[in-house]
C-alpha cells in the first residue's frame, strides 16, 4: 500500500496525549505532534494489514475480531 | 457536597474521553477503509470498534513513556528524539518513523521559507506574524 490519504489530526493526537500527562507542564512540540499522528496512523493500518493477511490464510471473507486477536500480540510487541 | 463535586468531575472526565474514543474511532474507521479497498477484505464493525479501543489504550502508554522521555532529558517539552525512542522496538517501524522525521522537517522548513519570502514579498515595512498556537519545534 502506498499513499493512505486518511490520518490523525495534531490537534486529536495533542489531547489524546495531554489526557494521560502527569504533569501539567508537559508540552509537545508541533514536530512531535506530527510524528506521533503518524505513529499512529502505522499503529492502526498495521493492526488492519495484519488482521487481513490473517483472514486471508484462513480463506475467510471478512476480517474478524478472531483475525484481529491473533495478530494484536505481535503487534503490540512491535509497538 | 465534596462526593457531589468529584462525581461531577469523574462525568465530565468520561464523557470527555468518550468524545474523543468517537474522534478515534472515525479515524480508525477511514483507515480501515482504505485497507479494505486496497486489499478487497471487508472489515466487520467489531472489528473496527477493537482496532479502536486498542488504540486509545496504546495512547495511554504511548503518552506515559513521552512524559518519563523528556522528564528524563530533564524537558518539559516532548520533541521528536522522544518519538523516535517509542520506535525503537522494531527496526523497520524505526527506519519508517525516522524517515517520516525528516519529511516532516525538510516540508516545515520549505515552508517556513515560502512563507517568510511571501512576507518579504508583501510587507516594506514588515510587521512581526503572530505566535502560533502550537509550541514552536525545538528541532
Amino acid at each position: 500500500m502506498e499513499e493512505i490519504g486518511a490520518g490523525f489530526r495534531k490537534e486529536l493526537v495533542s489531547k489524546l496525549l495531554h489526557l494521560h500527562f502527569k504533569d501539567d507542564k508537559t508540552k509537545v512540540s508541533g514536530d512531535a505532534l506530527q510524528l506521533m499522528a503518524e505513529l499512529l496512523k502505522i499503529f492502526v493500518v498495521e493492526a488492519a494489514i495484519r488482521s487481513v493477511r490473517q483472514a486471508q490464510a484462513e480463506d475467510l471473507a471478512q476480517v474478524g475480531v478472531e483475525q484481529l486477536e491473533k495478530v494484536l500480540p505481535q503487534l503490540l510487541l512491535d509497538f | 457536597m465534596m462526593e457531589e463535586e468529584e462525581g461531577a468531575e469523574e462525568q465530565q472526565r468520561f464523557s470527555y474521553q468518550q468524545r474523543l474514543k468517537a474522534a478515534v474511532h472515525y479515524t480508525v474507521g477511514c483507515l480501515c477503509e482504505e485497507v479494505a479497498s486496497d486489499k478487497e477484505m471487508q472489515f466487520s464493525k467489531q472489528t473496527i470498534a477493537a482496532i479502536s479501543e486498542v488504540t486509545f489504550q496504546q495512547c495511554e502508554n504511548f503518552a506515559k513513556d513521552l512524559e518519563m522521555f523528556a522528564r528524563h532529558a530533564k524537558r518539559s517539552t516532548i520533541n521528536t528524539e522522544d518519538v523516535k525512542l517509542l520506535a525503537r522496538r522494531s527496526n523497520s517501524l524505526l527506519k519508517y518513523i525516522t524517515e517520516k522525521n525528516e519529511d516532516i522537517a525538510q516540508f516545515n522548513l520549505e515552508r517556513k521559507a515560502k512563507k517568510k519570502k511571501k512576507l518579504e514579498d508583501e510587507n516594506k515595512n514588515s510587521v512581526e506574524p503572530a505566535e502560533a498556537g502550537v509550541v514552536e519545534s525545538e528541532n
